[in-house]
């Protein structure tokens, strides 16, 4: 009987182990030419509400007749995990997008992404911004198509009520000062003077990419500044509690859009959703773009970013097709197409700048503009295989300083103390 | 096979031998069950013997395993994320499965009447359980927001000057979590109390009555005991379900603010499918397992030994 059993379970583990294809040979990207014929399949999120993708589609399938791209959607929310899921099981998506440098680099680390490098060193590529975040000991995987970056968004209607001119160069002092001035009540409803989304990068990457602070480092002194403007504001009320935004589960869009908050330093990719939000009549937010706040005594205009990429999938059965879409995207024809639905591509040049501000509806003041060409854009958070485990740990001990559950000074200790004991040890 | 039969035969037909017979209920009783048993085969019960090996491998799900023996379980003494995890899990059970238990049976002895309006109640209760998970969740979220929530409007309305933050606290987001599964979960474990009320005989009550016991003591002497093994299955499954906890604490402080919400289920999930760690993960199921199964071996035994006095 024991005999039986021991058998019986040897087999059903092998079973399963075949079953998750695992331990066996993987095909070689290309290996098997066009198995896949000219459809070409690609993961995005949120299809509906991410013109980009379409936008890229329909021009890569112009360029390119008889070609058929076929998205396959994922909720933005899920789109980390669905992925790594996916990939994990064998999932064999020609081009897989890389929604951030932490996932390509778990991915890339894995070998589940074909390499790239030819691509990356061709001519073209040197005007591709953010291209650096993908370099893994020399070898690329993925090829970025859009550069995002941090910047000021506020509402032209608040500002010019209190008499404050446009926020051209602020300061982190000056920026407190006039977020305390801008909150108010207007009919029974409050109206802060500036949104910190949840988000620990909102804190930590800006204070990174200012003091020149490294986020894998296990020391985080250089948080401590960023976090007194950021608790000051709180605890002025000039800015919505932590735990409050947490417990409401806040949309940024949301409090822009409804005129809740004055200022909210977010994402470049937030100006397409404005740009549709006020196309479609959902609001009527007049809104404008300032560069984000500096440090005293810092020079030029530092501010975070992550660009946003492109990989060939190492179990393609259609990669010289992915590759070539890879290419396109991040290329001159690319960055057109996603211009025009307000989407900042990663290549850069004075023309397509220029055709950037021609969409309807963006703002066309100087300060807008400025804030369009940061001085110096650091990635939101370096690349390695500790990025996954120190974001945890940093995302954990952000909120408990934000829900005032911990001092700064405690909670960067521990920070310090986590990170070198649970990852660099 | 089988033959109709018009008018009573004479004699019986010979009967089939016994084996075959025999053989032949086998087969039918495998055929009912097969379809039902290939799906749980494949995706449960060979998945489940997977990460039973898996536990003493090192996997990524990409690359070829490695054997590493008990690496993943010494790595787990000193991991201060399954501490934690296991710490939470363990304050999770403690307080889920009693008060559950009391709101469940309290409900049940409260609308276990012949009074108009009870059914709806009883539906009402029963309701959140098959209210959608997520929905309840950002609801209590909303519920217990920290400066704009009605649970804290209450609570000062009423005389509390600094009301609990909740999910935006370590100290109250777990009895938040808590809160919001008993309510949820109760209507269940009452519906399972009512039918269980429903078996004890009212000769009981009448006899203890003309006794001249009172509504405690009859409560206490009667509905309890006769109630134990309704009880029994009540908190054996509270306890499964307590400690395989995930998806409302996902969705209402992802483990948060900080680790004070992390339980065991989420690490097993998030070193497994984030960190792409599935020996490490399967490895805490399996000590996940192991608990659960030893609480509900003491559990039946327990319940063996009361039963037998």
């Amino acid at each position: 009987m024991r005999r039986h059993l021991a058998k019986a379970m040897a087999a059903a583990a092998a079973l399963s182990l075949a079953v998750t294809a695992c331990g066996s040979s993987e095909p070689e990207a290309g290996a098997s030419g066009d198995g896949g014929g000219s459809t070409l399949t690609v993961t995005v999120w949120n299809l509906a509400k991410t013109p980009e993708f379409k936008a890229l589609f329909d021009a890569f399938e112009q360029a390119n007749p008889g070609v058929k791209v076929q998205p396959v959607d994922i909720l933005a929310d899920d789109y980390a995990e669905k992925v790594t899921t996916m990939l994990a099981g064998g999932d064999k998506t020609d081009v897989i997008t890389m929604k951030n440098v932490t996932d390509y680099s778990r991915y890339s680390s894995r070998g589940q992404l074909a390499e790239i490098t030819d691509l990356a060193k061709s001519g073209d590529t040197a005007n591709l911004a953010g291209l650096d975040a993908f370099n893994v000991a020399e070898k690329y995987y993925a090829l970025p198509y859009r550069q995002d970056f941090w910047l000021l968004y506020y509402n032209k209607k608040y500002f010019e009520q209190a008499g404050v001119k446009a926020p051209e160069a602020l300061t982190w002092d000056e920026y407190g000062k006039i977020a305390q001035q801008l909150t108010k009540s207007e009919g029974g409803k409050k109206v802060y003077g500036t949104y910190h989304h949840t988000w620990r990068s909102v804190v930590q990457a800006i204070a990174a990419a200012q003091t020149g602070g490294d986020q894998l480092s296990g020391d985080y002194s250089f948080f401590n500044d960023q976090y007194a403007v950021a608790l000051g504001l709180q605890k002025a009320g000039a800015a919505i509690d932590f735990g409050t935004a947490m417990a409401q589960k806040s949309d940024y869009r949301t409090m822009f859009e409804t005129g809740a908050t004055a200022m909210m330093p977010m994402g470049t990719w937030y100006i397409s959703g404005i740009l549709e939000a006020k196309k479609a009549g959902k609001t009527d937010v007049d809104w404008a773009l300032a560069p984000m706040p500096q440090r005293p005594g810092g020079s030029g205009v530092t501010t975070f970013g992550s660009p946003t990429a492109f990989a060939v999938n190492k179990r393609s059965e259609n990669a010289d097709l992915a590759k070539k879409f890879v290419q396109f995207a991040a290329g001159k024809a690319g960055a057109e197409a996603i211009s025009k639905v307000g989407v900042v591509p990663a290549l850069q040049s004075p023309e397509i700048t220029e055709a950037y501000f021609k969409n309807e509806g963006m703002p066309t003041d100087e300060v807008s503009k400025k804030a369009f060409a940061p001085d110096k854009v650091n990635l939101e958070m370096p690349v390695s295989e500790n990025t996954s485990d120190i974001d945890t740990i940093l995302k954990e001990e952000h909120e408990l300083i934000m829900v005032g559950d911990k001092a700064p000074a405690d909670g960067i200790r521990s920070m310090n103390e986590r990170v070198k004991s649970e990852v660099l040890n | 096979m089988a033959h109709v039969l018009t008018k009573p035969a004479p004699t019986a037909p010979p009967a089939p031998p016994r084996r075959s017979r025999r053989r032949r209920d086998i087969l039918v009783g495998w055929s009912f069950i097969l379809p039902n048993f290939v799906g749980f085969a494949l995706f449960t019960l060979v998945p489940m013997l997977a990460a039973f090996a898996l536990a003493f491998l090192e996997w990524d799900s990409y690359s070829a395993p490695e054997w590493v023996g008990l690496d993943n379980f010494a790595k787990l003494i000193d991991d201060e994320n399954f501490h934690v995890a296991l710490r939470n899990t363990l304050f999770y059970a403690a307080g889920h499965i009693p008060l559950t238990l009391v709101a469940a049976l309290g409900l049940a002895m409260a609308l276990n009447r012949k009074l108009r309006g009870v059914p709806f109640f009883r539906t009402a209760a029963f309701f959140p359980y098959i209210t959608s998970l997520v929905a309840v969740a950002v609801v209590w979220n909303m519920l217990f927001n920290p400066t704009a929530g009605p649970v804290n409007q209450v609570l000062e309305a009423i005389g509390v000057s600094d009301p609990p933050r909740w999910v935006a606290s370590t100290d109250w987001a777990m009895p938040a979590v808590i809160i919001t599964s008993v309510w949820r979960d109760m209507g269940y474990y009452m519906v399972l109390y009512l039918a269980g009320l429903q078996t004890i005989p009212k000769e009981y009550y009448e006899a203890a009555r003309v006794d001249g016991a009172n509504a405690w003591q009859r409560f206490w002497s009667i509905t309890v005991p006769c109630l134990r093994p309704t009880t029994f299955f009540v908190v054996v499954m509270l306890t499964i379900q307590s400690f395989k906890v995930l998806d409302l604490i996902v969705v209402m402080t992802d483990g948060g603010p900080g680790r004070s919400t992390l339980v065991l289920a989420q690490l097993v999930y998030r070193e497994g499918i984030t960190e792409g760690q599935f020996g490490y993960s399967s490895a805490i199921a399996l000590v996940l397992f192991v608990i659960v199964l030893t609480v509900t071996v003491v559990q039946f035994r327990i319940n063996e030994r009361r039963s037998a006095s």
